[in-house]
Protein backbone atom coordinates (compact mmCIF):
# COMPACT_ATOMS: atom_id res chain seq x y z
CA UNK A 1 0.00 0.00 0.00
CA UNK A 2 1.52 3.63 -0.73
CA UNK A 3 1.93 5.73 2.35
CA UNK A 4 2.27 9.21 3.25
CA UNK A 5 5.95 10.57 2.50
CA UNK A 6 6.40 12.82 5.27
CA UNK A 7 9.63 14.23 4.05
CA UNK A 8 7.21 15.38 0.66
CA UNK A 9 6.93 19.25 0.94
CA UNK A 10 3.75 18.43 -0.45
CA UNK A 11 0.62 19.14 1.95
CA UNK A 12 -0.74 16.10 3.34
CA UNK A 13 -4.22 15.99 2.10
CA UNK A 14 -3.06 16.28 -1.20
CA UNK A 15 -1.19 13.04 -0.37
CA UNK A 16 -3.59 11.30 0.87
CA UNK A 17 -5.75 12.73 -1.77
CA UNK A 18 -3.76 11.20 -4.70
CA UNK A 19 -3.13 7.91 -3.07
CA UNK A 20 -7.08 7.67 -2.81
CA UNK A 21 -7.63 9.16 -6.27
CA UNK A 22 -5.13 6.46 -7.61
CA UNK A 23 -6.67 3.46 -5.80
CA UNK A 24 -10.22 4.46 -7.58
CA UNK A 25 -9.04 5.42 -10.90
CA UNK A 26 -6.99 2.05 -10.97
CA UNK A 27 -10.50 0.24 -10.05
CA UNK A 28 -8.81 -0.98 -6.58
CA UNK A 29 -11.94 0.79 -5.44
CA UNK A 30 -15.00 0.07 -7.98
CA UNK A 31 -18.01 1.46 -8.78
CA UNK A 32 -20.29 1.94 -5.44
CA UNK A 33 -17.55 0.44 -3.10
CA UNK A 34 -18.06 2.06 0.33
CA UNK A 35 -14.23 3.47 1.52
CA UNK A 36 -13.49 2.91 5.27
CA UNK A 37 -14.41 5.54 7.50
CA UNK A 38 -12.27 8.48 8.60
CA UNK A 39 -11.33 6.96 11.38
CA UNK A 40 -10.46 3.96 9.90
CA UNK A 41 -8.42 6.37 7.15
CA UNK A 42 -6.59 7.84 9.44
CA UNK A 43 -5.28 4.87 11.32
CA UNK A 44 -4.39 3.71 7.72
CA UNK A 45 -2.45 6.49 6.70
CA UNK A 46 -1.61 8.16 10.60
CA UNK A 47 -2.60 11.01 10.02
CA UNK A 48 -4.92 13.13 11.62
CA UNK A 49 -9.17 13.58 10.85
CA UNK A 50 -8.77 16.95 9.02
CA UNK A 51 -6.18 15.47 6.63
CA UNK A 52 -8.53 12.54 6.08
CA UNK A 53 -11.72 15.12 5.47
CA UNK A 54 -10.11 17.92 3.37
CA UNK A 55 -8.93 14.52 1.24
CA UNK A 56 -12.41 13.42 0.86
CA UNK A 57 -13.96 16.61 0.77
CA UNK A 58 -12.04 17.15 -2.45
CA UNK A 59 -12.42 13.96 -4.19
CA UNK A 60 -15.90 14.44 -3.56
CA UNK A 61 -15.76 18.11 -5.03
CA UNK A 62 -13.49 16.02 -8.38
CA UNK A 63 -16.78 13.57 -8.83
CA UNK A 64 -15.15 10.82 -7.54
CA UNK A 65 -16.67 10.29 -4.34
CA UNK A 66 -20.42 10.42 -2.78
CA UNK A 67 -21.49 11.13 0.72
CA UNK A 68 -24.81 9.54 1.91
CA UNK A 69 -26.04 11.13 5.05
CA UNK A 70 -26.22 7.80 7.93
CA UNK A 71 -24.50 5.15 5.46
CA UNK A 72 -20.98 6.10 4.55
CA UNK A 73 -19.02 7.68 1.89
CA UNK A 74 -19.15 5.76 -1.89
CA UNK A 75 -17.30 5.67 -5.25
CA UNK A 76 -19.46 7.32 -7.72
CA UNK A 77 -20.41 6.03 -10.64
CA UNK A 78 -18.37 8.08 -13.31
CA UNK A 79 -20.67 9.72 -15.31
CA UNK A 80 -18.66 11.29 -17.99
CA UNK A 81 -16.79 7.73 -19.13
CA UNK A 82 -20.09 6.10 -18.94
CA UNK A 83 -21.59 8.84 -20.95
CA UNK A 84 -21.32 9.21 -25.36
CA UNK A 85 -17.74 11.00 -25.27
CA UNK A 86 -18.28 13.89 -27.08
CA UNK A 87 -15.83 16.28 -29.38
CA UNK A 88 -16.63 20.11 -29.23
CA UNK A 89 -14.71 22.91 -30.45
CA UNK A 90 -12.69 24.91 -28.13
CA UNK A 91 -13.37 28.53 -28.62
CA UNK A 92 -13.17 31.26 -25.92
CA UNK A 93 -15.78 30.73 -23.33
CA UNK A 94 -19.89 31.22 -23.85
CA UNK A 95 -19.40 34.11 -26.94
CA UNK A 96 -22.12 33.82 -29.40
CA UNK A 97 -21.70 33.32 -32.69
CA UNK A 98 -21.82 36.34 -35.00
CA UNK A 99 -21.05 38.97 -32.92
CA UNK A 100 -17.98 41.36 -32.48
CA UNK A 101 -16.60 41.27 -29.20
CA UNK A 102 -13.40 43.41 -27.95
CA UNK A 103 -10.57 41.73 -25.27
CA UNK A 104 -8.98 44.09 -22.92
CA UNK A 105 -6.76 43.00 -20.28
CA UNK A 106 -7.39 44.28 -17.51
CA UNK A 107 -4.41 42.51 -15.15
CA UNK A 108 -1.33 40.24 -15.88
CA UNK A 109 0.49 39.45 -13.16
CA UNK A 110 2.40 36.33 -11.13
CA UNK A 111 1.22 35.74 -8.00
CA UNK A 112 0.70 32.57 -5.32
CA UNK A 113 -1.85 30.78 -5.24
CA UNK A 114 -4.85 31.53 -2.67
CA UNK A 115 -7.96 29.80 -1.03
CA UNK A 116 -7.82 26.35 -3.21
CA UNK A 117 -6.41 27.72 -6.34
CA UNK A 118 -3.97 25.77 -5.94
CA UNK A 119 -6.49 22.62 -5.60
CA UNK A 120 -7.94 23.64 -8.78
CA UNK A 121 -4.50 23.82 -10.88
CA UNK A 122 -3.11 20.13 -9.06
CA UNK A 123 0.63 21.95 -7.55
CA UNK A 124 1.42 23.08 -4.23
CA UNK A 125 0.66 26.17 -3.15
CA UNK A 126 3.90 27.80 -2.63
CA UNK A 127 4.24 27.84 -6.48
CA UNK A 128 3.91 31.17 -8.55
CA UNK A 129 1.19 31.23 -11.01
CA UNK A 130 0.60 33.69 -13.95
CA UNK A 131 -2.62 35.72 -13.49
CA UNK A 132 -4.92 37.41 -16.07
CA UNK A 133 -7.71 39.03 -15.81
CA UNK A 134 -9.64 40.49 -19.07
CA UNK A 135 -12.63 41.46 -20.15
CA UNK A 136 -15.07 40.77 -23.36
CA UNK A 137 -17.28 43.62 -24.17
CA UNK A 138 -19.74 43.80 -26.88
CA UNK A 139 -19.67 47.48 -28.35
CA UNK A 140 -19.27 49.40 -25.14
CA UNK A 141 -20.60 46.73 -23.03
CA UNK A 142 -18.71 44.24 -20.79
CA UNK A 143 -20.19 40.78 -21.50
CA UNK A 144 -17.49 38.94 -19.52
CA UNK A 145 -15.10 38.78 -16.87
CA UNK A 146 -12.39 35.95 -17.11
CA UNK A 147 -10.16 35.26 -14.78
CA UNK A 148 -7.08 33.14 -15.91
CA UNK A 149 -4.38 31.00 -13.65
CA UNK A 150 -1.46 29.35 -14.99
CA UNK A 151 1.21 27.61 -13.07
CA UNK A 152 4.21 29.68 -13.85
CA UNK A 153 6.46 27.00 -14.56
CA UNK A 154 3.55 25.56 -17.57
CA UNK A 155 4.19 28.50 -19.97
CA UNK A 156 6.86 31.43 -18.30
CA UNK A 157 6.76 33.46 -21.26
CA UNK A 158 3.27 34.10 -21.65
CA UNK A 159 4.06 37.49 -19.66
CA UNK A 160 5.46 38.50 -22.42
CA UNK A 161 3.15 37.51 -25.44
CA UNK A 162 0.60 39.80 -26.64
CA UNK A 163 -2.45 37.99 -25.69
CA UNK A 164 -5.11 40.89 -26.88
CA UNK A 165 -4.75 39.86 -30.42
CA UNK A 166 -4.32 36.14 -30.05
CA UNK A 167 -6.08 33.36 -28.60
CA UNK A 168 -4.04 31.71 -25.05
CA UNK A 169 -5.53 28.60 -27.29
CA UNK A 170 -3.40 29.25 -30.14
CA UNK A 171 -0.66 30.59 -28.25
CA UNK A 172 -0.07 27.64 -26.03
CA UNK A 173 -0.38 25.20 -29.04
CA UNK A 174 1.09 26.86 -32.15
CA UNK A 175 3.93 28.63 -29.93
CA UNK A 176 4.63 26.53 -27.19
CA UNK A 177 3.70 23.37 -28.48
CA UNK A 178 1.68 22.55 -25.60
CA UNK A 179 -1.46 20.85 -26.61
CA UNK A 180 -4.92 20.97 -25.13
CA UNK A 181 -6.12 17.66 -24.86
CA UNK A 182 -9.01 17.76 -22.18
CA UNK A 183 -11.03 20.41 -20.83
CA UNK A 184 -13.22 19.68 -17.38
CA UNK A 185 -16.37 22.35 -17.42
CA UNK A 186 -17.88 22.91 -13.98
CA UNK A 187 -21.25 25.69 -14.36
CA UNK A 188 -23.02 27.44 -11.65
CA UNK A 189 -24.44 30.52 -10.86
CA UNK A 190 -22.96 32.18 -8.51
CA UNK A 191 -23.90 36.07 -6.74
CA UNK A 192 -21.36 38.98 -8.12
CA UNK A 193 -18.98 40.78 -5.85
CA UNK A 194 -18.68 44.35 -5.32
CA UNK A 195 -15.60 44.58 -8.09
CA UNK A 196 -17.45 41.94 -10.59
CA UNK A 197 -20.67 43.64 -10.60
CA UNK A 198 -18.64 47.45 -11.16
CA UNK A 199 -16.92 45.78 -14.50
CA UNK A 200 -20.02 44.67 -15.73
CA UNK A 201 -21.85 47.48 -15.35
CA UNK A 202 -24.45 44.94 -13.13
CA UNK A 203 -25.87 45.70 -9.42
CA UNK A 204 -23.96 44.16 -6.58
CA UNK A 205 -25.10 40.88 -5.24
CA UNK A 206 -26.62 40.41 -8.45
CA UNK A 207 -26.41 36.59 -10.12
CA UNK A 208 -24.29 35.50 -12.81
CA UNK A 209 -23.71 32.46 -14.60
CA UNK A 210 -20.35 31.15 -13.69
CA UNK A 211 -18.01 28.73 -16.08
CA UNK A 212 -15.46 27.39 -14.25
CA UNK A 213 -12.84 25.06 -16.75
CA UNK A 214 -10.02 22.97 -15.83
CA UNK A 215 -7.32 22.48 -19.19
CA UNK A 216 -5.37 19.96 -19.57
CA UNK A 217 -2.68 18.90 -22.10
CA UNK A 218 -2.35 14.81 -21.30
CA UNK A 219 -2.11 14.61 -17.91
CA UNK A 220 -0.45 17.76 -16.75
CA UNK A 221 -3.34 20.43 -15.38
CA UNK A 222 -1.73 23.86 -17.43
CA UNK A 223 -4.83 26.10 -17.03
CA UNK A 224 -7.64 26.86 -15.07
CA UNK A 225 -9.97 29.90 -15.75
CA UNK A 226 -13.35 31.36 -14.07
CA UNK A 227 -15.46 33.17 -16.89
CA UNK A 228 -18.65 35.21 -15.56
CA UNK A 229 -21.79 36.69 -17.53
CA UNK A 230 -24.13 38.64 -16.38
CA UNK A 231 -27.31 37.70 -15.53
CA UNK A 232 -29.23 39.54 -18.51
CA UNK A 233 -26.55 37.63 -20.69
CA UNK A 234 -27.83 34.35 -20.25
CA UNK A 235 -27.86 32.55 -23.33
CA UNK A 236 -24.60 30.59 -24.38
CA UNK A 237 -23.81 27.96 -27.25
CA UNK A 238 -22.21 24.57 -26.92
CA UNK A 239 -22.01 22.44 -30.19
CA UNK A 240 -21.09 18.61 -29.24
CA UNK A 241 -20.23 16.26 -32.35
CA UNK A 242 -20.02 12.46 -31.66
CA UNK A 243 -16.73 10.87 -31.52
CA UNK A 244 -16.05 9.31 -35.08
CA UNK A 245 -16.36 5.70 -33.77
CA UNK B 1 37.82 45.49 -1.41
CA UNK B 2 36.22 43.10 -4.02
CA UNK B 3 35.75 46.33 -6.84
CA UNK B 4 35.01 43.90 -9.23
CA UNK B 5 31.94 42.11 -8.47
CA UNK B 6 28.85 44.05 -9.20
CA UNK B 7 25.31 43.10 -8.75
CA UNK B 8 24.82 40.60 -11.08
CA UNK B 9 27.56 38.38 -9.45
CA UNK B 10 25.46 38.54 -6.50
CA UNK B 11 21.35 38.65 -6.87
CA UNK B 12 18.96 36.02 -6.91
CA UNK B 13 16.22 35.16 -8.97
CA UNK B 14 13.09 36.89 -7.77
CA UNK B 15 11.43 33.36 -7.64
CA UNK B 16 12.60 33.03 -4.84
CA UNK B 17 10.28 34.61 -2.91
CA UNK B 18 6.27 34.77 -2.70
CA UNK B 19 4.79 37.42 -5.58
CA UNK B 20 1.09 38.74 -4.91
CA UNK B 21 -0.67 41.72 -6.60
CA UNK B 22 -1.17 44.66 -4.73
CA UNK B 23 -5.32 44.13 -4.01
CA UNK B 24 -4.69 41.08 -1.78
CA UNK B 25 -5.98 41.28 1.31
CA UNK B 26 -3.14 41.06 3.96
CA UNK B 27 -5.11 38.21 5.29
CA UNK B 28 -3.92 36.55 2.48
CA UNK B 29 -0.50 37.87 3.04
CA UNK B 30 -0.32 36.01 6.12
CA UNK B 31 -1.61 32.76 4.60
CA UNK B 32 1.43 33.04 2.02
CA UNK B 33 3.65 33.77 4.49
CA UNK B 34 2.46 30.92 6.51
CA UNK B 35 2.43 28.30 3.51
CA UNK B 36 6.34 29.86 1.97
CA UNK B 37 7.91 30.03 5.16
CA UNK B 38 6.55 29.09 8.15
CA UNK B 39 5.14 25.74 7.67
CA UNK B 40 7.89 24.50 5.25
CA UNK B 41 9.83 26.21 8.08
CA UNK B 42 11.96 27.85 5.70
CA UNK B 43 13.20 31.05 6.49
CA UNK B 44 15.08 33.24 4.02
CA UNK B 45 16.26 36.21 5.55
CA UNK B 46 14.97 38.57 5.19
CA UNK B 47 11.11 36.72 4.95
CA UNK B 48 9.30 39.03 2.31
CA UNK B 49 6.49 38.64 -0.19
CA UNK B 50 7.01 41.28 -3.57
CA UNK B 51 3.81 43.11 -4.27
CA UNK B 52 2.75 43.29 -8.29
CA UNK B 53 0.91 45.70 -10.04
CA UNK B 54 -1.33 44.70 -12.27
CA UNK B 55 1.28 44.97 -15.32
CA UNK B 56 3.50 43.38 -13.42
CA UNK B 57 5.96 45.90 -12.38
CA UNK B 58 6.88 45.38 -8.41
CA UNK B 59 5.46 48.14 -6.42
CA UNK B 60 7.28 47.31 -3.25
CA UNK B 61 7.84 44.78 -0.59
CA UNK B 62 6.17 43.22 2.49
CA UNK B 63 7.74 41.64 5.59
CA UNK B 64 6.64 40.34 8.78
CA UNK B 65 7.23 43.71 10.36
CA UNK B 66 5.42 45.70 7.71
CA UNK B 67 2.15 43.00 8.69
CA UNK B 68 2.71 43.46 12.08
CA UNK B 69 2.79 47.35 12.13
CA UNK B 70 -0.07 47.44 9.76
CA UNK B 71 -1.89 45.55 11.91
CA UNK B 72 -1.99 47.40 14.96
CA UNK B 73 -1.85 51.00 14.57
CA UNK B 74 -0.35 51.57 17.64
CA UNK B 75 3.10 50.89 16.69
CA UNK B 76 2.89 52.98 14.20
CA UNK B 77 3.95 55.91 16.68
CA UNK B 78 7.40 55.90 16.88
CA UNK B 79 9.41 55.63 20.25
CA UNK B 80 12.04 58.67 20.24
CA UNK B 81 14.57 56.36 21.37
CA UNK B 82 15.34 52.43 19.80
CA UNK B 83 16.06 50.11 22.61
CA UNK B 84 14.97 52.49 25.58
CA UNK B 85 11.55 50.60 27.47
CA UNK B 86 9.06 53.92 27.57
CA UNK B 87 6.17 51.70 28.97
CA UNK B 88 6.03 53.81 32.39
CA UNK B 89 6.74 57.29 30.77
CA UNK B 90 3.83 56.75 27.86
CA UNK B 91 1.34 54.70 29.42
CA UNK B 92 2.55 51.86 26.41
CA UNK B 93 2.02 49.22 29.52
CA UNK B 94 -2.08 49.53 29.15
CA UNK B 95 -1.96 49.54 25.14
CA UNK B 96 -0.01 46.00 25.45
CA UNK B 97 -3.09 44.49 26.35
CA UNK B 98 -4.92 46.11 23.84
CA UNK B 99 -2.71 45.20 20.74
CA UNK B 100 -4.30 42.94 18.05
CA UNK B 101 -6.86 42.99 19.74
CA UNK B 102 -10.19 42.82 16.83
CA UNK B 103 -9.56 46.01 15.63
CA UNK B 104 -6.72 44.37 13.85
CA UNK B 105 -8.85 41.69 12.19
CA UNK B 106 -10.36 44.18 10.16
CA UNK B 107 -7.31 45.78 9.38
CA UNK B 108 -6.35 42.68 8.17
CA UNK B 109 -9.02 42.53 5.47
CA UNK B 110 -7.13 45.88 4.31
CA UNK B 111 -5.14 46.00 0.37
CA UNK B 112 -1.51 45.05 1.16
CA UNK B 113 -0.68 48.24 -1.19
CA UNK B 114 -1.80 50.19 2.06
CA UNK B 115 1.37 48.67 4.10
CA UNK B 116 3.84 47.66 2.05
CA UNK B 117 7.00 49.43 1.36
CA UNK B 118 7.34 51.30 -1.58
CA UNK B 119 9.96 50.37 -3.61
CA UNK B 120 11.98 53.29 -4.45
CA UNK B 121 15.67 52.46 -4.36
CA UNK B 122 17.10 50.21 -7.18
CA UNK B 123 20.02 48.80 -8.16
CA UNK B 124 21.33 47.99 -12.06
CA UNK B 125 22.66 44.34 -12.94
CA UNK B 126 26.51 45.96 -13.54
CA UNK B 127 26.60 48.48 -10.64
CA UNK B 128 29.06 47.84 -7.94
CA UNK B 129 28.24 46.13 -4.76
CA UNK B 130 29.71 48.79 -2.73
CA UNK B 131 26.32 51.02 -3.65
CA UNK B 132 24.15 47.95 -3.05
CA UNK B 133 25.44 48.07 -0.06
CA UNK B 134 25.11 51.59 0.91
CA UNK B 135 21.66 51.73 -0.55
CA UNK B 136 20.73 49.26 2.05
CA UNK B 137 22.50 50.74 5.01
CA UNK B 138 21.30 54.75 4.31
CA UNK B 139 17.96 53.61 3.68
CA UNK B 140 17.08 50.66 5.76
CA UNK B 141 16.43 48.28 3.09
CA UNK B 142 16.42 44.34 3.46
CA UNK B 143 15.98 43.36 0.01
CA UNK B 144 17.24 45.84 -3.77
CA UNK B 145 15.50 45.15 -6.77
CA UNK B 146 17.60 44.92 -9.14
CA UNK B 147 16.04 46.50 -12.72
CA UNK B 148 17.80 45.76 -16.37
CA UNK B 149 17.72 49.26 -18.17
CA UNK B 150 15.62 50.86 -15.08
CA UNK B 151 12.66 49.20 -16.46
CA UNK B 152 13.01 45.42 -16.29
CA UNK B 153 13.08 43.55 -13.14
CA UNK B 154 15.48 40.40 -13.09
CA UNK B 155 16.44 39.80 -9.41
CA UNK B 156 17.03 40.61 -6.19
CA UNK B 157 20.18 41.42 -3.74
CA UNK B 158 20.08 40.73 -0.55
CA UNK B 159 21.75 42.11 2.97
CA UNK B 160 23.85 37.98 3.71
CA UNK B 161 25.36 37.82 0.06
CA UNK B 162 26.60 41.91 -0.01
CA UNK B 163 27.96 41.15 3.45
CA UNK B 164 29.28 37.88 2.83
CA UNK B 165 31.45 39.63 -0.38
CA UNK B 166 32.46 42.05 1.63
CA UNK B 167 33.39 40.74 4.39
CA UNK B 168 35.33 38.09 2.25
CA UNK B 169 37.39 40.83 0.86
CA UNK B 170 38.00 42.08 4.48
CA UNK B 171 39.03 39.00 6.00
CA UNK B 172 41.93 38.49 2.91
CA UNK B 173 43.68 42.19 3.87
Amino acid sequence: MELINREDHQKLYMQLYEILKKKIESKEWTIGFQIPTEQELCEMFNVSRATVRTAIIELVRQGYLKRQQGKGTFICKNIITEGLTMITNLKEPMLEEGGSFSLNTLARTVMMPVDDLHLLLDIPNDKHIIYIKRIWSSGNKPVILQEVCIPYHICPFLLEEDIENNSLFELFERKYGIKITNVKNFMEIAYLTPDEARILGQSDNSAAFVLKQQFYSGETLIMYSRSIKGHNRFHFYIEFERKAA
Amino acid sequence: MSESKVVKDLMIGIFEYPHIPYWFSINQAIRIIKVSFISTKKYPEPMAILVFDEKYNLMGTLTLKDILKGLEPKFLKPSTKAQVPEENESGLSIIWDTLFDKSAKEMAEKPVSEIMVTAKYFVEPDDPITKAAYMMVHHDLVLIPVLENKKKFVGLVRMVEIFDELSNAIMKE
